[in-house]
């Protein structure tokens, strides 16, 4: 880790809260029914996980300094987020007109809402991982 | 990979300098500075010449084009 620069250590503490948070959630919950708690649990859990890595993080790094590589770096990420984000909806979409159009969801309201809340922050987390992981791709590969 | 070539490590090492100093002098990282010298990140114009002006040198004492390179 010495040789990390403090960006790349903050998205390493990142990618650490996203895994340890949402793996247990997707796993937990792939088969169970969800419920708006559980998503706002998430959230406040990755914003406490992230706030006390980021902490550590910056206290243990001597030079805490964003170049033009670094900005460069984060949105080559974002873009990549960004991408993700929209294939997956297009997808989502995409399944939401076949289910719909062979009948296979039951007319439910509170069950279409739960149903379209995991899928879109699914969406989300996956788009957040992809971001965080090309970060980190591109600084390993020194660009 | 970007068809810039430079001669930094040679002229850091000319001057004693570490990859630390010059990053503090032109303003960026040390993981950089490391990323500049081994050719796989072209820095903004204003990098480059900060870099130049810290050697004393010209810009293309410092930095060659190549053309593209695979």
């Amino acid at each position: 880790m010495g040789s990390l620069s403090y960006q790349e250590r903050s998205l390493w503490g990142s990618l650490v809260a996203e895994l340890v948070v949402y793996l247990p959630y997707f796993v937990l919950n792939l088969h169970r029914a969800n419920s708006i708690n559980k998503v706002a649990g998430t959230i406040f859990s990755i914003i406490v996980l992230q706030i006390i890595l980021q902490s550590i993080i910056a206290a243990v790094t001597r030079h805490r300094m964003k170049d033009e590589r670094d900005r460069l770096i984060q949105l080559r990420g974002y873009r990549a987020g960004y991408l993700t984000l929209a294939s997956l909806m297009v997808l989502g979409l995409g399944m939401l007109w076949f289910h719909s159009s062979r009948g296979d969801f039951p007319i439910h309201a509170g069950f279409v809402g739960l149903h379209f809340l995991n899928v879109f922050f699914g969406m989300l987390v996956i788009s957040d991982i992809v971001k965080t992981v090309t970060q980190i791709v591109a600084y390993r590969r020194a660009l | 990979m970007p068809g810039l070539r430079n001669t930094i490590r040679e002229l850091r090492a000319e001057r004693g300098m570490t990859q630390q100093e010059l990053a503090d002098a032109i303003g960026v990282t040390r993981q950089t500075v490391i990323a500049i010298e081994l050719d796989k990140y072209s820095p903004s114009l204003e990098t480059a010449f900060k870099i130049a002006r810290v050697f004393g040198v010209a810009l293309e004492q410092v930095f060659q084009y190549e053309g593209r390179r695979k």
